[in-house]
């Protein structure tokens, strides 16, 4: 189906199709900007939850190690921690505030060493340089040897939303093209009538004779183009001397 | 698994087969790993990456060694084998690695491990299979995982700790008025072992670390280290003690001279010190600026001085033998020095396990290995100093030695005070 044929659509229809298209943007903007929120939400909240999950788990197992003051120890086991995805910085302090342990390179920036390194609280960070974060913190043994605090790369959040809603769009995309060929083949079907009957419209107009072929498959026809194509027969019937009208209406048994 | 290791793999998984079916033949297997001709040792190391002159250097030494007892007759009649793996310095690689030497191979006992984030992976697993009574022994790291409960009871160490080493290098600083010590570190188990070693020394004497730098494991020389150097000098530091391996010591002290940082650089002697030497002197009419305020502390002692017995043993035999890297495993070059520290420590840990060997008599078993070690007291290994162990001694040696760099060799540290004051 070609974009001429679509031009030469009534008018009448063209209005209906860019209705159809307005209807189908609204529909499929308001469903991703819904489907953004819910991504956006979910995927953050699982990413708390499991940044907390883990700074717990390395909480606990810092216990005993942190007794011992073995430090190359608990080295080891946040070296191990930091190996999973979304895993930006670990670092784990006592309970006096001082960092024991940490992934930093080249070093503890600034803003962590001036932020209360013992809070357990969940926070947003801009670090220059390395990127934003969510930080969240664990306790360990309740506080009194010190906490456990992890970064989790926000960039890995906002590259899911992201992969999520483009899935989205595509299926959007592919949805929408084959939307825009149905409704311009549904119009079309539906306007050919039309455009036969303002044809044969014409035809009467002039006078010519209504028996051709396409004449008779639209007088044929049991819609309402085919009753105005039989009213329209009807009407250019010469009148009888009497001043009466054409001499039988449309047949509306048929319908 | 590279197809040389593959390749060396299967050679000793055919050749180990064939020792087993002649021995059960014969009835004579006493142990695991133990054959009437062999006693095969297993070894996982750096033999590719940046550290690599670490875990060959190390081979090499050993090598030396076990070349020269075997020659002789081996142990019992039983030839030492070194059976290795490359690890690349990674920890999961290693862990592999020991799975396949303890499961597979059936060695007898692990030997001559490199690095602290390697070992102190491997030691669960030596707890998980401790029915096997398999020891690591010397491992080339100073940290206090090896040393102390609860992985202690499963590895033996000869050298002085890192905490002996930066201790050593603390006072010595603090002695000459050097009170502000600052680290540049790897930021894993093996920089942290040492950043605790130099905090832990410091309190004793009121200090702090004032500075504190990281860098990643598995730097290149080739690595900017000016954000390193920046951050250090900030801190204004009398000293910098560095925890490091030598591609990336050997960046870091190139970016601190360059941009003015005049203070003695310390390295502990994990480095290699012959490779950072190497590093930073190769291709330079000026390779004095950088080393004038460089000092490492050695675990062993010079090995140019032969007037000690067992450096002496150590340059004839290198050069007798001339060991080289097990070839199937490079896959880098490598040129090898003719002496230096980290392969007169191999030789001294090759030298010190062919006498425990000894002492497990005609048949080798490793339920006798901690007796044997435990029997070691004042035992006299050549180097001056009285090696024993016991059940709450786990190291044998306890000396540290200093070394600074004069006429592009690195030769021993006597007047701290005149050096660096």
């Amino acid at each position: 189906m070609s974009m001429p044929k679509l031009f030469s659509m009534p008018r009448l229809f063209r209005k209906t199709l860019f209705g159809v298209f307005f209807l189908f943007g609204v529909i499929g903007v308001s469903t991703s900007l819904l489907s953004i929120y819910a991504v956006d939400t979910h995927l953050s909240k699982e990413y708390e939850a499991n940044s907390k999950g883990i700074a717990k788990t390395i909480a606990d197992a810092s216990v005993n190690i942190l007794l011992n003051s073995n430090l190359t120890a608990l080295q080891s086991l946040i070296d191990q921690f930091i190996e999973i995805q979304g895993v930006s910085y670990i670092y784990i302090t006592s309970e006096t505030g001082e960092i024991l342990a940490h992934t930093f390179v080249p070093g503890i920036p600034e803003e962590i060493k001036a932020g209360d390194v013992n809070s357990t609280t969940t926070v947003e960070r801009s670090l220059p340089g390395m990127g934003d974060f969510i930080e969240v913190g664990s306790p360990i043994l309740a506080g009194v040897a010190g906490t456990v605090r992890i970064g989790m790369d926000t960039g890995l959040i906002a590259l899911k939303i992201q992969r999520a809603i483009g899935q989205q769009i595509y299926l959007i995309c592919i949805i929408f093209v084959v939307g825009v060929f149905a409704a311009i083949w549904f119009v079309n079907y539906a306007a050919k009538p039309v455009d036969g009957l303002l044809n044969f419209a014409v035809g009467l107009a002039r006078e010519q004779s209504s028996d051709g072929a396409k004449s008779q498959e639209l007088l044929a026809r049991n819609d309402e183009a085919g009753d105005l194509a039989r009213l329209f027969l009807h009407f250019s019937r010469p009148t009888d001397g009497h001043g009466k009208g054409p001499q039988s209406g449309p047949d509306r048994s048929k319908e | 698994m590279t197809s040389a290791t593959r390749r060396h793999v299967l050679q000793y998984g055919l050749a180990g087969c064939l020792m087993g079916l002649g021995s059960k033949s014969l009835g004579a297997t006493t142990s695991s790993g133990v054959t009437d001709s062999e006693i095969v040792l297993g070894m996982s190391a750096a033999f590719s990456g940046p550290s690599r002159g670490l875990g060959i250097e190390l081979y090499r030494g050993a090598s030396a060694y076990f070349e020269h007892v075997n020659r002789q007759g081996g142990i019992a009649g039983r030839k030492v084998v070194l059976k290795t793996y490359d690890d690349g310095y990674q920890p999961d690689p290693a862990v592999k690695n020991t799975l396949t030497l303890m499961l597979e191979d059936e060695v007898f006992a692990l030997f001559g491990y490199v690095g602290t984030p390697t070992v102190t992976r491997v030691l669960p697993m030596l707890k998980k299979f401790q029915e096997r009574q398999i020891y690591l022994f010397f491992p080339f790291t100073g940290a206090q995982p090896q040393r102390e409960p609860p992985y202690g009871p499963f590895a033996f160490n000869l050298r002085a700790s890192y905490r002996q080493e930066t201790a050593g290098l603390v006072q010595n600083f603090v002695n000459i008025g050097r009170r502000r010590i600052a680290v540049f570190y790897q930021a894993d188990a093996y920089g942290r072992s040492g950043w605790a070693g130099v905090r832990q020394a410091l309190k004793q004497y009121g200090e702090q670390i004032v500075g504190e730098a990281t860098y990643r494991r598995g730097s290149k020389f080739t690595g900017v280290m000016r954000d390193q150097v920046e951050i250090l000098k900030a801190s204004r530091p009398d000293a910098v003690i560095c925890i490091g391996a030598y591609a990336a010591c050997a960046a870091f002290l190139r970016d601190a001279v360059d941009l003015g940082l005049q203070v003695p650089i310390a390295n502990v002697s994990f480095v290699g010190s012959e490779n950072l030497l190497n590093l930073i002197t190769q291709g330079r009419d000026d390779g004095e600026r950088y080393t004038a305020l460089l000092v490492n502390s050695q675990v062993v002692p010079s090995y140019h001085d032969t007037s000690i017995p067992a450096v002496k043993q150590y340059q004839e035999l290198m050069a007798l033998y001339a060991p080289s890297a097990p070839q199937e495993l490079l896959t880098e070059s490598y040129t090898p020095f003719s002496h230096s520290f980290v392969s007169l420590e191999g030789f001294l840990d090759a030298k010190m396990m062919v006498e425990i060997l000894g002492r497990l008599g005609e048949t080798p078993e490793r339920g006798a290995l901690e007796d044997a070690v435990f029997s070691i007291t004042e035992y006299d290994l050549g180097i001056g100093e009285a090696v024993s162990f016991g059940p709450e001694r786990r190291q044998g040696l306890q000396k540290v030695y200093y070394t600074v760099v004069d006429e592009g060799r690195f030769v021993p540290l006597h007047n701290w005070q005149t050096r660096f004051a």
